[in-house]
């Protein structure tokens, strides 16, 4: 028999209530008049000392009477089979995510992960699937289902074992959102196939920190009938703090020898708040911990969970300064952050024009406007009138050459070559006259421009925001461009020209942008002026990221950034001449041909790209998340709909519930506490009568002694 | 203590049980009964009572009541003699009889307050054979009835009825009574306190004093049934106080002996009072044959009378 309520049997205790008093000696109800109580002083009851319990049947009524009613209470049931569980004996699947991000570097963490992913292998039965992902920044299956059901059954864990020793934490973030719905989707894969439908569980084995970006999961609908089961390990070390470079964008106006800002981040569960920072010079070789302070640190109070910038002053005549690091945590992981510092890039162009350099109505004016010296970029204009002879120096230098005035003959041609070698000509004629230049310089001596003279105005109507110069227009919020009025443009009919791509057109049909390549370098004709006597592109928001676009098309300046995180794919230069990297350590990598970009950023620290006319230097970094190590909010997951099934404790928690409700149906239908009651109730009437008749039979017993 | 007849005179004389002679309704019987067996035991005994009673001749002296000259004297030797003797029969006796709740009480089949009654009785009868006054005042918390002290016919069988009224009230007060008695009698006499004592003691004393110093002869009747002296009950009960009602589980076995001191520690309490102002203090269980009580009773008279006359307080009119 089983109870419900077992507590309740502590009420048989009361069974000592009964026996007491039952031992003690009755106190006689009998009254005696004595004449003064002044001399008397009252007696303490008595247990009676023969130890002789008196009027043994009532005791023991009034002991089952107790017990009855205790055992009622306490719910009793008989524990009967229960009911098969379909779905206990079914074979899972599951996927276990093994979590590689740079927080799992910390002191014990690694292999507590490894161990406890190894027990849950071992756990799995023979008729489980089970696959393993381990993620960072993605999740990469180390064994699928097919490599599982592929392997012998006796071997499948120690396959996959195999495969998990093999395994290291890498220096990427956690993008656990990412591995979960990874997950998630290999389960819900197979759903079509002959596998049967038993439980589907994903295991996390996770440091489970806070920074782990969960994102992926808002707009990912968790699938039905998959739960997660947590498995969090737990960092011997709870300090920790890291620290980031704050990267200046692109438009910042800071002075290269600025001090520079670095973030130190706190986890939420630091013992500590007090570290060093400071610039320090690149580890010994063959060492792991980073070399000495250069110059002397700064002390940074940041308070646990809470991250503050500091500005870390750069030590004067000190060359090749590259990582700044933080002293005084528990875990090194990510106590270094690799800077380059900003360079001003410098980019030359050549115009050739008959401009008056301020004439506020040439074209020129604007031109220079546009290219305004910032502390990333300076751009020289150089002016040159169009019969001055070209200077060698000045076409060498220029990224792009500027025409706006026609030029002769010999210059065209020298200037046609210099596009073949692979120049930039940007080619803006004022005036239908521009016409044989414009022959010579396209290789088409017979093409001519005629002015056209639009009623009211014209406007561009046909863009193709595809070519990389609109490109950054294609977003619908800034692709309009009919605010923009043309009153002149030059009709040019390119249909014969070789090449020739029509990147705008007015909304009459006539071309407005052209672009024509010419060997290794093109030329790009523009129809119309930007100047307010020939239209509004001057003073439209449009003009100057135009400029830049030409520029940057040119190659005179890149857009190249230096600030990376791990596992960011950097975007190479796109003039394309970078051929290797050379990453922090280990050897260079080469590029593919006409690589845009390089994904292989597995560790911290500076890279090289090699090829180009200087080398050039990105800094990768550990995602700033990492250093966020305290446990992540134990409901986040659920509230982004996951169901979480908690750690074992709360499997077994789950199963004594089971075995709870279970034992609350058999008792709902048993219903045995009546019978208890009824019983307490008979026992109870029985009891009264003996006791009347006990109580009564000495009173009988006196009146028939005194008649 | 006497609970046993202490003297040979006493032993040798035919005792009437107490328990016999409380079967006997009539409290005047019952006096009756006891007084003249005590009388025919009396002829045997070397005392005569407090009689009118001869003691000197002394020679007459002019202003001498001539009605005292004894003539027979004068006839044989031609002399003027005076008689003289103790006169005796002015006394006034006071009884004042406890009739509280607390009397209501006897482990005998009879109650300390008819054991009272009847000793009062007893002693009433007696002294009114002897020709004296004798008045009664009977109390409980306050005085329910008073006769004053008198020698006439009838006032026995006033004093018989007054005693055979029950027991009404519920507390013993000592002191209003004796209070009220030192203001009512102005005559010297004899006051008899017959009374369980089963009160605090406190006042007692001095409302002793004051009858004591008002020249009255005190005797003490202290009446205890025989379950009070060693708390004769055996059985653990519910004990109720006769006179308050109030209850308390007692059991004897346990509380005996403490009982026992303090009871003891009570008489010795009033014993020590009745010393220290000479009053006589007789203690008399109710299983104690009356006789034993009145031949006390006498034999102290006795005594004092003695001690009177040796101190010299002689003369005619004289008083003991």
């Amino acid at each position: 028999m089983n109870f419900l309520a077992p507590l309740f049997l502590l009420g048989g205790l009361a069974l000592a209530g009964p026996i007491i008093y039952h031992l003690v000696r009755r106190t006689t109800r009998d009254r005696t008049a004595f004449s003064s109580l002044m001399f008397l002083q009252p007696s303490p009851p008595r247990l009676s000392k023969r130890h002789r319990l008196e009027h043994i049947l009532l005791l023991i009524l009034r002991c089952a009477a107790l017990a009855l009613l205790a055992l009622g209470f306490a719910r009793p049931f008989l524990k009967q089979a229960p009911i098969i569980d379909p779905t206990a004996a079914q074979p899972t699947r599951s996927v276990v995510l093994v979590d590689t991000s740079a927080s799992m570097r910390r002191d014990g963490v690694w292999a507590a992960a490894r161990a406890r992913a190894e027990e849950i292998l071992r756990r799995a039965g023979p008729a489980d699937q089970v696959a393993v992902y381990a993620f960072d920044r993605s999740a990469t299956p180390l064994v699928s289902f097919e490599d599982w059901n592929r392997a012998a059954p006796a071997d499948r864990v120690a396959f996959a074992v195999g495969r998990l020793a093999a395994l290291s934490p890498t220096w990427a973030g956690t993008h656990l959102g990412n591995a979960l719905v990874t997950a998630a989707e290999a389960l819900a894969e197979n759903e079509d196939g002959k596998t049967a439908p038993g439980p589907r569980r994903v295991v996390l084995v996770s440091d489970l920190q806070a920074g782990a970006r969960l994102d992926a999961l808002q707009a990912y609908e968790w699938p039905k009938g998959v739960e997660l089961i947590v498995e969090a390990i737990k960092a011997r070390n709870v300090t920790n703090a890291g620290v980031q470079f704050v990267a200046d964008g692109p438009e910042s106006t800071r002075a290269a020898d600025a001090p520079v800002r670095v973030r130190v981040t706190n986890a939420a569960e630091s013992k500590r708040e007090q570290f060093k920072l400071g610039w320090t010079s690149a580890p010994a070789a063959g060492s792991t911990a980073a070399g000495d302070f250069i110059g002397e640190p700064i002390d940074a109070y940041v308070p646990p969970g809470q991250s503050r910038v500091f500005a870390l002053p750069v030590p004067k005549a000190v060359a090749g300064l590259d990582r700044i690091s933080l002293r005084g945590d528990d875990e090194d992981f990510d106590n270094t952050a690799y800077v380059i510092p900003p360079a001003q890039q410098r980019a030359t162009l050549l115009w050739i024009g008959s401009d008056v350099a301020e004439d506020v109505k040439q074209p020129l004016f604007f031109l220079r406007r546009a290219f305004a010296e910032t502390p990333r970029v300076a751009v020289q204009v150089i002016a040159s009138a169009p019969a001055a002879p070209l200077l060698p120096a000045d076409v060498e230098a220029a990224s792009i050459i500027f025409i706006a005035d026609a030029v002769s003959t010999e210059t065209a041609s020298a200037l046609r070559e210099q596009a073949l070698a692979g120049k930039t000509l940007v080619v803006a004629p004022k005036s239908a006259t521009f016409g044989p230049t414009l022959g010579t310089l396209l290789g088409r001596p017979e093409l001519a421009l005629t002015e056209a003279r639009p009623s009211n105005y014209a406007m561009l109507a046909e863009i193709d925001f595809q070519h990389p110069l609109f490109a950054p227009f294609a977003d619908p919020r800034f692709s309009d461009f009919t605010k923009i009025h043309f009153w002149k443009f030059r009709k040019l009919d390119v249909s014969g020209v070789s090449g020739a791509r029509v990147i705008a057109k007015f909304d009459s049909g006539d071309p407005a942008l052209v672009e024509v390549p010419a060997g290794k370098g093109r030329i790009y004709v523009l129809t119309s002026g930007w100047q307010p006597e020939e239209s509004q592109l001057a003073v439209s928001s449009k003009f100057v990221p135009l400029m830049w676009s030409l520029l940057e098309q040119a190659g005179g300046v890149g857009s190249f950034a230096t600030q990376y995180a791990v596992g960011d794919k950097v975007a190479l230069p796109a003039d394309g001449t970078a051929t290797s990297v050379r990453p922090p350590s280990g050897a260079g990598v080469a590029l593919a041909a006409k690589a845009a970009e390089f994904a292989a950023t597995m560790q911290p620290g500076i890279y090289q790209l090699d090829g180009g006319a200087k080398p050039l230097r990105f800094a990768v970094n550990l995602d700033a998340n990492e250093s966020r190590t305290a446990p992540l909010a134990a409901d986040e997951l659920e509230q982004l709909g996951v169901p979480v099934a908690r750690l074992k404790a709360d499997v077994a928690v789950a199963s004594e519930n089971k075995t709870l409700l279970q034992g609350i149906e058999a008792e709902n239908r048993q219903k045995l506490w009546r019978w208890f009651v009824a019983a307490t109730l008979a026992v109870l009437l029985i009891e009264s009568a003996l006791a009347g008749w006990t109580a009564r039979r000495p009173a009988l017993e006196t009146q028939e002694a005194t008649p | 203590m006497s609970a046993a007849p202490s003297t040979p005179a006493l032993a040798s004389a035919k005792l009437i049980d107490p328990q016999a002679l409380m079967s006997i309704r009539s409290l005047e019987l019952r006096a009756r009964a006891v007084v003249e067996g005590f009388w025919s035991g009396m002829h045997r005994s070397p005392y005569h009572g407090f009689s009118v009673e001869f003691t000197e001749y002394r020679q007459y002296t002019p202003g001498d009541d001539p009605r005292y000259l004894d003539w027979k004297v004068f006839a044989r030797s031609d002399r003027y003699v005076i008689k003289k003797y103790e006169d005796e029969t002015n006394l006034r006796v006071h009884l004042l009889a406890d009739l509280s709740r607390s009397m209501d009480y006897g482990s005998r089949g009879y109650t300390k307050a008819t054991y009272a009654a009847t000793l009062a009785a007893t002693l009433g009868y007696f002294i009114h054979l002897q020709g004296d006054a004798v008045g009664l005042m009977t109390f409980d918390e306050k005085v329910r009835e008073y006769l004053p002290a008198r020698h006439r016919v009838g006032h026995l069988r006033q004093l018989m009825l007054a005693l055979e009224k029950p027991a009404a009230g519920r507390a013993t007060d000592l002191a209003s009574p004796l209070e009220r008695i030192t203001s009512l009698i102005r005559k010297r006499g004899l006051v008899a306190l017959i009374s369980d004592f089963l009160a605090p003691l406190d006042r007692l004393e001095r409302n002793l004093l004051t009858l004591s110093a008002g020249g009255h002869e005190l005797t003490v009747f202290h009446i205890v049934d025989p379950a009070e002296l060693n708390l004769g009950i055996e059985a653990a009960a519910v004990f109720e106080d006769v006179e308050s009602a109030r209850t308390l589980y007692i059991d004897p076995a346990a509380a005996r002996d403490a009982y026992m001191k303090k009871f003891a520690a009570h008489t010795e309490a009033l014993r020590a009072i009745c010393r220290k102002l000479g009053a006589s203090y007789q203690q008399l269980s109710t299983a104690d044959p009356l006789e034993i009580a009145l031949f006390e009773f006498l034999q102290q008279r006795m005594r004092r009378g003695r001690l009177f006359r040796r101190a010299g307080a002689v003369g005619t009119g004289g008083r003991s």
